[in-house]
């Protein structure tokens, strides 16, 4: 063995560690670069896409927002605490423990994709690009009006109890990093919403769109958006246009059990998708939250069942058939308190899919914006509001119809609350009302100190606070907080 | 610092014969080490005269000497031994291991060194030190060890990580974690695969290693000695080299241990009994009555309907005598089931848990001749956790060989394969998971495996949330098989005597598989039954080369080391997922009705260049510089280039005319050095806003946008300081070390909070400073030192404080620890890196039961609802604010070892210690919950120290049927003095004579018993004081006590 030899082995050795040029720019498999995602129409499309699956996110439609307006309403309770979110329904909400600040985490985030989508496809069409955006474009706006409508109804007074007090930073576009805005009142936030609204309507598609939001999506944003506002004659027109539209239909007494076991129904107006091997939750999913203890899985149970207020309510006639979505729960064998409309039926079916965890949620229904035209049509018109209440009161078939004579907005509040159990509204009608809200807490015996039995919305905690992780970054919305916490 | 405790010594007795001739005779001999091993190299000099012989490699020498003369036998790392020559022309020679040796080599970065010339801070393990002790990792036998050194473990689980922390906590969003060397060689360490994500079970990489193999470990303190390893030693690094072969005929070696663990190392929680904690409960029920007004008969029969309530379904009703709170009910069975369970309460313990059986069998051949030398092992070891479902097993096997080729050339061929497979639970604070957490607060014993009415299992869940996992651990299985290969090849040139050229070239193949499933019966099986198998592939290839040269030139000395490495780290991930299983028996993605995967890929580039400069004068003064420059993908193109360096020097004082007549002082030097290292983002794309193509919906493809980046981010940079005296004294009889370091970590990596407004919680920034410092302290000594009795001893202590310099903009930092969220910090300027932010608790009010906090208000020092020793207190915790409650950091810890021998006996005893410093209990909260959340059960210690009318000075608040849960989340009532001393192993080993044992064959024969955790004092009672490295104690799986009885033969 010689030198040479040696050489020639130790010039082997390196070879093997030769290299190119790039060696040190290693770039990831499963994500681009921000600043140059969005090229194309296609490109838009795939990022209007994730904005769809943010929302499914279970700080947001997939489970929390649906629970919030729910659980808060008193016409969910729970049979025990400990179970999981049952600070919603204890009002346990301070900015450091139990801010839920999911709500205002997870929406902001859904809202900077939204911003994104819109500023990038502006930037595209001011450079010129010749592809057509409006019905993304449409899309995004309408979204982002929806995500801000939600999260000033959770951070901010209702619009008819105190519009001038704080709503929530109304943002546009993209921030950096370090930037600390603050909060916008919550007429400033409802303007924003409208104007967006308005902006989008013409951009967007009026067929039927699964899964995504169309013309009559927006159209029915406005007609909730204006009933807010109490500018009931704009929420009449944007309920009637979509109801005389004839794209929608309501479901038939005979149908309507059935509804909650198909997709895309002829009522669903803005409906999320909820694939199995997407946004599905699985055990923690509003399935598993609202059917009885035990049923399907040990996992199950049962977060919240009906409180007796609204089982008393939709007793008012035994034959109506919004009872089929219902069946026992674990108060006992007659106590029909857990709600399968996130599980296809009482027996688990699901909605068509591999797992009866993977429901759709349906946003916006045609029976809502009929409970909106009654109350819209209410102040003006009580013969109209009586045909619109009525074409869902009839679901209870003993019921006698309600007339110009009879009807009340109290009235139409009892049906939307029995049309529109666990669909996350009913918190909400309450504020906007200024109703009282009762909660059940004798069912289950459950010891609440952190709210009485009975709030309205002068209670400081019907609104959430400002948490302390935002308040600590942001330190100047810290002199923003909602009164008392 | 060496600390080589030797076993037992047996010397070779020379008798002396009288008989002499009056001229020169030849005398042969074979010198040995104690396990009779030759000792090749040993010099023998004939004492006052100039004459000698050197050993060969079979330990041989022969030498010209006179009867009377004295032979000195001197060899590195041997303590020296006079043999007067007699009569006898055969002298055999046995030689101790010193117990310090400052000549002695030991591997540090890219290259090996001496204690004597050496000028950075190194501690050196020996392979004797870690290879008895039952653990699955050698990082585990390191507790203890090692000045400055912090072992820690997440969790009691077999086969979990373990954090090691050298000279504190210096980072606060990178890693804290040391960089690990094998064999010259940068490895990944920490969690292997993917299982943490889905049950939290972390798979350590390092128990592909089997500890027999290693011959020593290296740990690299300051700058002088780790910053050869650049961007990623500031957390110091630990080299670890496996053996290799001795010249001399092949040594076979085989290792036998079985060990068992049947009980924890402490108590934990232990549940008060069924009847109190039915009592207990009643008191709940009974006080949500009475607090709103009713009587105390109403609260009685709505207490009584309400356990019923709970607990009919399991086969119980309840009565009492009277109506008060303090009632002791009275358990009846129902007599509608198929049994009556009165007075038959389930003991969840004994069905959870067991005697956990560990075993392993090592053998190891090696050998060698000048050409030529192989180490080759085999190993099979299984560990069982205490929890029926946890395993850990490992089958590995290593070939070492190194090979002259020629004059100029070695070659040394590294090759390890190793298959680990773990399976393990979710031991964080679950409730259906937590085999631990259930028996302590979940599981009542009126609650059955079985229905009472009908036998069948149980399969809803409990009212405590808790499953039945005596049912469920039949219906789900998880694992995660760990498969390594690593090659390493080398190749060393000798140019010229002083120079050489040195190649190593790497590949490191990690692949782990991870299989977990849900039957449809399973409570996750989402009724369909599920199944994932993942596969983790981290491939790593490393070559570096270097050029060294080494030469004298009288009394100066010089080294010099240049180098460059590169580094390609690449994982690629693959995950099947199967929905819908239709059988049983087929737990497989083939079968299922729905499938599901994804597949990517992730890594991280590296090249370097580096070089040393060592010089030394007349063996007293030592100067040494070294210089790396990194280049990283981990950073953007702007900022990926960094230099690291360092200088160092010292003194060795002893060598001075001035102390060479001091026969007292063997050795005395003093080091110094200075240098800067740095660490690395966690992330590879760190610096990189991204769109994320995760959002799928409506099966199309969605992006959204992931972070928001600092296009300049860049390493943390560290800049320590270290000064030491290390000293000698009587023949080195007494040695030790006093070392004082300061560690400045700068520009740290934080994920810095910002405004959810912006969609997002954090950017990752480099913004603010850490200062650790602190003092390390050794010594040790052989006590008795004679020819049947040997005692050393030998103890070392770390003093670190760490705390936080500046912090972005100032502003506080406020953080929880990993995983399990046990408890609360906060960074702030000037405080500790580990303080524990909560409210501050005053303690139960004596008159009434109620907590009570301090208010702590910064501008009202007496606000509150009324004054406790001169301080605003309230009752109401929402009244009171956070404050720094605790600090995690002990004032010292570190370790005492020693070892008696006596003949073929030899007793060792290794503690481990940390005083000062707090701990916090996040179980607590649970097992002493005041209020009523749900129906859970409660520690004993819990249920006797409650304030009650009848225990007015109980410690513990009163219980209210009210929910108070919250006012105990993040209370300083949950801070405990984090003090302890464990006897962390004592070791009895008997080596049989040798007389008996040679005639059959055997060179050696050892049996030994080792106890693990067998003793802990404290001042914590509620759980074991041993805790994780955020010094919070959750609900992970305690630390076992364990029994290991051993045979090893060497033939």
């Amino acid at each position: 063995m010689n030198k040479i030899k040696s050489v020639i082995i130790i010039i082997l050795f390196l070879g093997l560690s030769s290299c190119d040029d790039d060696f040190l720019d290693v770039t990831p498999s499963n994500s681009g670069d921000a600043s140059t995602s969005i090229q194309t129409l296609a490109d838009a499309k795939v990022m209007l896409t994730g904005i769809m699956s943010n929302m499914t996110s279970s700080n947001y439609y997939g489970r929390n927002f649906i629970l919030y307006g729910d659980a808060k309403g008193g016409d969910l309770t729970t049979f025990s605490m400990g179970r999981g979110l049952d600070g919603l329904y204890s009002f346990n909400h301070s900015p450091t423990t139990g801010s839920y600040s999911g709500f205002w985490n997870s929406i902001y985030n859904s809202i900077l994709q939204a911003n994104n989508l819109i500023v990038n496809i502006e930037k595209l069409q001011a450079a010129g690009s010749e592809a057509n955006f409006d019905d993304v474009k449409g899309q995004a706006l309408t979204a982002r009006a929806l995500m801000y409508f939600d999260l000033v109804r959770i951070y901010g007074k209702p619009y008819s109890y105190d519009k001038e007090s704080y709503g929530v930073p109304n943002i546009l576009e993209p921030l950096d990093a370090l930037e600390q805005p603050l909060r916008a009142t919550v007429a400033a936030n409802y303007n924003q919403i409208i104007a967006d609204l308005i902006a989008a309507q013409p951009l967007l598609s009026k067929s039927k769109t699964n899964g995504y939001l169309n013309y009559y999506a927006n159209l029915a944003l406005q007609s909730r958006v204006y009933l807010n506002m109490e500018r009931y004659p704009e929420a009449l027109a944007a309920a009637q246009e979509i109801i005389d539209s004839g794209v929608y239909s309501l479901y038939s007494n005979s149908a309507w059990v059935n509804s909650w076991a198909g997709q895309f129904g002829s009522e669903s107006i803005f409906e999320l998708a909820i694939l199995p091997s997407e946004a599905d939750l699985g055990n923690s999913s509003l399935s598993v939250y609202l059917r009885r203890s035990g049923h399907g899985s040990a996992s199950a149970i049962g977060q919240f069942i009906a409180s007796d207020y609204y089982l008393n309510r939709l007793g008012e006639d035994p034959n109506d058939v919004r009872w089929g979505i219902l069946d026992y729960d674990e108060v006992s064998a007659t106590h029909m308190g857990a709600s399968y409309k996130y599980s296809g039926d009482t027996t688990l079916s699901g909605d068509g899919k591999s797992t009866p965890t993977a429901v759709n949620i349906k946003v916006i229904r045609l029976s809502e914006i009929y409970l909106i035209a009654a109350e819209a049509a209410f102040h003006t018109d009580k013969d109209l509001a009586a045909t619109y209440l009525n074409a869902i009161r009839k679901r209870a078939p003993d019921l006698a119809p309600a007339t110009a004579g009879t009807i009340s907005i109290d009235m139409i509040l009892d049906e939307k609350s029995k049309e529109l159990f666990t669909e996350g509204q009913r918190y909400f009608d309450m504020l906007r009302l200024n109703k009282d809200i009762v909660f059940n807490d004798d069912l289950g015996g459950v010891p609440i100190s952190t709210r009485p039995k009975t709030i309205d919305r002068s209670f400081y905690k019907t609104i959430l606070p400002i948490s302390q992780e935002e308040i600590n970054a942001n330190p100047e919305i810290g002199n923003q907080q909602n009164p008392e916490y | 610092m060496k600390v080589k405790l030797t076993g037992f010594l047996t010397l070779l007795m020379i008798f002396l014969a009288q008989l002499s001739f009056a001229q020169g005779k030849i005398v042969t001999g074979t010198v040995t080490d104690e396990k009779q091993m030759p000792l090749p190299g040993v010099n023998v000099i004939i004492q006052g005269a100039a004459k000698g012989a050197v050993t060969d490699f079979d330990g041989k020498y022969s030498l010209e000497v006179a009867e009377g003369q004295t032979l000195h036998f001197t060899s590195m790392g041997f303590e020296d031994q006079l043999v007067k020559v007699g009569a006898s022309n055969i002298i055999d020679v046995s030689l101790r291991e010193s117990a310090m040796a400052l000549d002695e080599v030991f591997v540090v970065a890219y290259g090996t060194a001496t204690k004597d010339t050496y000028t950075g801070s190194a501690s050196v393990v020996k392979s004797s030190d870690i290879k008895d002790v039952p653990t699955a990792s050698f990082q585990d036998a390191l507790a203890g060890k090692a000045a400055g050194v912090n072992v820690t473990k997440g969790s009691g689980q077999v086969g979990s990580s373990t954090s090691i922390q050298i000279r504190g906590i210096g980072s606060m969003n990178a890693s804290t974690q040391p960089l690990y060397v094998i064999d010259g060689v940068p490895v990944s360490s920490g969690n292997s695969g993917q299982l943490s994500d889905q049950i939290l079970v972390t798979n350590n990489i390092m128990n592909t290693l089997n500890p027999s193999d290693i011959e020593s470990i290296t740990i690299l303190k300051d700058a002088a000695a780790s910053a050869l390893y650049g961007s990623r030693a500031a957390n110091g690094v630990v080299m670890i080299t496996t053996k290799r072969g001795k010249t001399g005929e092949p040594r076979i070696t085989i290792k036998s241990s079985t060990g068992f663990s049947p009980s924890w190392a402490t108590d934990n929680y232990e549940a008060a009994s069924t009847q109190e904690n039915v009592n207990y409960l009643y008191r709940v029920f009974h006080d949500y009555n009475t607090s709103s007004g009713k009587t105390d008969a109403v609260a009685n029969a709505d207490a009584i309907r309400r356990l019923n309530v709970k607990f009919n379904k399991h086969g119980y009703y309840f009565e009492t005598s009277g109506t008060g709170v303090g009632e002791n009910l009275m358990i009846k069975g129902m007599t509608d089931g198929l049994v009556n369970r009165e007075g038959q309460y389930y003991d969840w313990e004994d069905a959870y848990f067991r005697t956990a059986i560990n075993q392993s069998q090592d053998i190891a051949v090696s050998g060698g001749n000048e050409k030529t030398n192989y180490y080759s092992s085999f190993s099979y070891t299984k560990d069982e956790g205490r929890v029926k479902i946890n395993e850990n097993e490992r089958i590995s096997g290593r070939v070492n060989l190194e090979q002259k080729i020629g004059k100029f050339i070695e070659f040394t061929a590294k090759v390890n394969v190793a298959q680990t497979e773990l399976s393990g639970f979710n031991d964080s604070r679950n409730l259906s998971t937590n085999y631990y957490e259930q028996t302590r607060n979940l599981l009542w014993g009126l609650y059955h495996p079985t229905d009472y009415k009908t036998g069948e299992p149980w399969k809803a869940r409990f009212g405590s949330l808790a499953q039945n996992n005596v049912y469920y651990d039949n219906e789900w299985e998880n694992s995660s098989r760990t498969l390594r290969v690593s090659a390493i090849e080398g190749l060393k040139v000798n140019i010229l005597p002083e120079l050489n050229v040195q190649t190593l070239f790497s590949y490191d193949n990690i692949e782990t598989k991870d299989h977990l499933y849900y039957s449809r019966l399973h409570y996750n099986g989402q009724g369909l039954g599920t199944v994932d198998e993942m596969s983790t592939n981290t491939r790593s290839i490393v070559s570096s080369t270097t050029l060294n040269y080494a030469k004298d030139f009288g009394v100066h000395h010089l080294d010099f080391l240049a180098g460059y490495e590169v580094e390609k780290n690449q994982t690629d991930y693959i995950r099947a997922s199967g929905k819908d299983l239709p059988s049983s028996n087929l737990h497989t993605v083939a079968t299922a009705g729905e499938k599901d995967a994804t597949a990517y890929y992730w890594g991280n580039n590296m090249m370097s260049i580096l070089s040393r400069l060592e010089y030394s004068f007349d063996k007293k003064y030592y100067l040494s510089g070294s210089f790396r420059r990194d280049g990283s993908s981990k950073l953007g193109p702007d900022s990926r280039w960094g230099n690291f360096w360092s200088v160092g020097a010292s003194w060795n004082i002893s060598k001075e005319a001035f102390l060479t007549d001091v026969e007292a002082i063997s050795n005395l030097s003093l080091r110094a050095s200075y240098g800067v290292n740095g660490t690395l983002p966690p992330s590879n794309f760190g610096w990189r806003s991204l769109t994320g193509y995760g959002a799928q919906y409506m099966e199309t493809a969605g992006g959204t946008l992931s972070n928001v980046a600092d296009e300049n981010l860049s390493w943390e940079t560290n800049y320590s300081t270290d000064i030491a005296l290390e000293f000698g004294l009587l023949k080195n009889r007494i040695y030790g070390t006093i070392e004082y370091f300061t560690r400045d970590s700068k520009d740290l990596l934080q994920s810095v909070p910002i405004s959810r407004v912006t969609g997002f919680s954090s950017t990752l920034k480099n913004i603010g400073s850490i200062r650790n410092k602190g003092l390390e302290l050794t010594l040790g000594g052989d006590i008795i030192r004679t020819n049947d009795v040997t005692w050393s001893a030998s103890v070392n202590a770390s003093f670190v404080d760490s705390k936080v310099l500046e912090l972005s903009e100032g502003a506080d930092i406020i953080w929880v620890n990993d995983g399990d969220a046990t408890a609360q910090y906060i960074y702030r300027e000037g405080e500790s890196t580990l303080a524990f932010y909560g409210y501050e608790y005053a303690g139960v009010d004596p008159a009434n039961g109620l907590s009570r906090y301090y208010v702590n208000d910064k501008d009202n020092p007496q606000a509150g609802d009324f004054l406790l020793n001169g301080r605003g207190a309230t009752y109401d915790f929402n009244d009171a604010n956070y404050t720094i409650i605790g600090d995690g950091i002990p004032d010292v810890f570190g370790g005492i070892n020693t070892q008696v021998g006596y003949k073929g006996f030899s007793l060792g005893l290794d503690f481990i210690y940390k005083l000062g410093g707090k701990l916090y209990d996040g179980a607590e909260k649970d097992v002493s919950d005041d209020g009523y959340y749900w129906e859970r059960i409660r520690s004993q210690y819990a249920y006797d120290d409650m304030w009650t009318e009848e225990n007015p000075n109980g410690s513990l608040p009163k219980v209210s049927g009210n929910d108070l849960t919250d006012a105990i989340q993040k209370s300083g009532r949950h801070i405990y003095d984090a003090s302890f001393l464990r006897l962390k192993n004592i070791r009895l080993n008997y080596d049989l004579p040798t007389k008996l044992v040679n005639p059959i064959g055997f060179e050696n024969v050892r049996l030994y018993v080792i106890g693990t955790n067998l003793l802990t004092f404290s001042k914590y009672k509620n759980a074991d004081p041993e805790v994780n490295q955020y010094a919070a104690r959750g609900w992970e799986t305690p630390f076992m006590k364990n029994y290991t009885f051993s045979i090893e033969l060497s033939l």
